[in-house]
């Protein structure tokens, strides 16, 4: 079970996880936000749909990739939350191989 | 455009270091980082934690504030939030920040990109609830959050660094399952002799495994066999430690078996590498000064070879006298004798990694999968039974083995799987991995998306926002 040390006397933003509300501190990850809340799923793995979570907590396994504000591939453990902020666990893993575009 | 007179990727202890002396000796510096402070992943959030009480972090992490504050106070021009995503070397640098693309222009480029920790492909590794000791580190220093009741395994240093930390600020350990074979200790000590010059780091070491053992949290040592049990979520850790099966329950696993340094930057700009058969990682080639294959890139601190954060601080240093050798602005006689401290300190910490890199060093049984179901590469979920059916269909390179089964060709890039790949490869070829290779890398580092590529800008030299 994850829980926050901080104390309660913070900024809150309210951000909405898996059409649930959930509270969290401005400047805290979406990942760590998720995970005090207990939504710990991230995503479904591309083949085989299984649920997966944050592995690494520092950006380098994508295992935490969320659809923000409707914009899939959001990694959770990168991102801050903001107010009224739309995260949902990501089901199909698109766009799995990286765009060449612009380059 | 202006260009910048150099380009440093990463805000760690190697990267200010190096923006601090660039800064001072007048150059055009700019440090873009991907965290939204500076820090790495030492001194992450250290000038501004969000804990009631960060002393209990330690002292190596309270002394980040200083560094942190002299880097911020440097006049190098600091983007937070900018994660880079492509590098050519013509100077020309791509990041996304604040949801947008943007590009730089530098005459010398310095990577600081520091290190990731070494995959731990066991069975069960990719259940939720299973993270890295580092991600536990990460949430602590900059989202205050623990996980009460968890069970750390694997060996090193980081990995006793955060139960310790844990258990200061009285978060509940359910165990610790210490994997450090019997063999290493004898391996190690008579490296010990030596690394005893570094008597300070030697005692850090020591009293962070006194502190746990006198905590009274489970202990297992010489511990094998490790497997995450759980279905869909995981509900804890089987092990074998002293000759007996053990199972301690936990919905949160931390693992950790050392960290290597991030290659994905380097690899894709084609800079040579080569094997670390001690520290068992591909590493970036570069000279005493950092310097690359690529003579106006450099590469400095933990992403150029694991030396830890003091060595990153004196490397960043290093790197930077040099670049400003390269720029014109100082002569080489004055960056010879500007650097001799900083190298004779990095030779000094030589002994003392030699030791910890012997004691520490990972085992086969951590690094390479034994299961034919464990899956080897997370995002295309690519199982060691896969990988293996595609070396026997005639793939001997890491990059054969990816057009075949795709291992490697997921979000991550490899960052994941591409030291067990070619760890598998080089066992079934009986061939060392730097024969093996690895998987060829180009830009993006990191998905884009074409909203992102749309919206464009570029940050000049003096002109910074
Ligand atoms: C998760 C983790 C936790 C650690 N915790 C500790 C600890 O508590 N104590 C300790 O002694 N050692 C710790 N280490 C070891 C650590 O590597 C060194 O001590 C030290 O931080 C190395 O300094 P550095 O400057 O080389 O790199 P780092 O401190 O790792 O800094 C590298 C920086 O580069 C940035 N970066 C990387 N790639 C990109 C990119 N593409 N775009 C933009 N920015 C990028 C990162 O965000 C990071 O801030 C940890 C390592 C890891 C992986
Ligand atoms: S948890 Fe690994 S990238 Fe976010």
């Amino acid at each position: 079970m994850f829980r926050s040390l901080q104390d309660d006397d913070h900024d809150l933003v309210t951000l909405i996880v898996n059409d649930q509300p959930v509270n969290a501190r401005k400047g805290q990850s979406v990942w760590s936000a998720m995970a005090v809340a207990s939504q710990v799923v991230t995503r479904k793995a591309a083949l085989s749909g299984e649920e997966r979570s944050a592995y690494c907590a520092m950006g380098v396994c994508f295992e935490c990739m969320v659809e923000i504000d409707g914009l899939p591939n959001q990694q959770a453990c990168l991102r801050r939350v903001a107010d009224g902020m739309s995260v949902a666990t990501q089901d199909i893993t698109e766009n799995s191989e990286a765009t060449d575009e612009g380059l | 455009m202006k260009a910048f007179d150099c380009a440093i990727i990463g805000a760690g202890p190697a990267g200010m270091s190096a923006a601090i002396e660039l800064a001072q000796a007048g150059a055009d510096v700019v440090v873009l980082d991907r965290a939204d402070r500076a820090g790495g992943q030492i001194y992450r959030s250290a000038a501004d934690s969000p804990l009631p009480d960060a002393a209990h972090l330690g002292p190596d992490y309270a002394a980040g504030a200083d560094l942190i504050i002299r880097f911020e106070q440097s006049g190098a021009t600091h983007l937070a939030g900018a994660d880079v995503w492509h590098l050519g070397d013509d100077g020309r640098i791509l990041f996304s920040y604040q949801g947008e693309t943007r590009e730089v222009h530098c005459r010398e480029m310095l990577l600081c990109p520091g290190a990731m920790e070494r995959p731990m492909p066991i069975p069960g590794w990719t259940l939720p609830g299973v993270m890295t000791a580092g991600a536990a580190q990460v949430m602590l220093k900059s989202d205050a959050v623990v996980a009460d009741g968890a069970v750390f395994a694997g060996s090193g240093p980081l990995l006793y660094l955060i139960v310790a930390q844990y258990l200061r600020l009285g978060v509940q350990v359910a165990a610790l399952v210490d994997t450090t074979p019997r063999q290493h200790f004898f391996d190690a000590a008579p490296l010990m002799p030596r690394a005893l010059q570094q008597l300070g780091n030697l005692r850090k070491g020591l009293s962070l495994l006194r502190e746990i053992r006198a905590s009274g949290v489970a202990t297992y040592r010489y511990a094998e066999n490790l497997e995450v049990i759980g279905d869909d979520r995981a509900t804890g850790l089987r092990f074998s430690a002293s000759g007996q099966q053990h199972e301690v329950s936990a919905d949160t696993v931390f693992l950790h078996h050392g960290v290597q340094p991030n290659l994905n930057m380097s690899r894709a700009m084609g800079l040579a590498h080569h094997w670390n058969s001690t520290q068992m990682c591909w590493q970036v080639t570069v000279d005493a000064f950092g310097q690359s294959s690529v003579p106006h890139v450099s590469v400095g601190g933990d992403g150029a070879g694991i030396i830890g954060a003091d060595g990153a601080r004196a490397a960043g240093r290093v790197a930077a006298q040099n670049i400003l050798f390269r720029l014109g602005r100082i002569s080489q006689a004055d960056r010879d004798q500007s650097v001799r401290a900083d190298l004779n300190d990095l030779s000094a910490l030589k002994p003392f990694r030699r030791f910890i890199d012997c004691l520490y060093r990972p085992t086969e049984a951590l690094r390479l999968p034994r299961d034919a179901e464990t899956q080897v590469c997370r995002c295309e979920e690519q199982s060691l039974g896969d990988l293996r059916k595609g070396f026997e269909q005639g793939a001997r390179d890491p990059n054969a083995l990816k057009s075949l089964t795709r291992c490697g060709m997921g979000p991550c890039q490899g960052r994941q799987c591409g030291h067990v790949v070619a760890g598998l490869l080089a066992q079934w070829r009986a061939e060392s991995p730097e024969e093996v290779g690895y998987y060829r890398l180009r830009s993006p580092q990191r998905l884009l998306t074409l909203d992102e590529l749309g919206r464009y800008g570029s940050v000049s030299a003096g002109a910074a926002e």
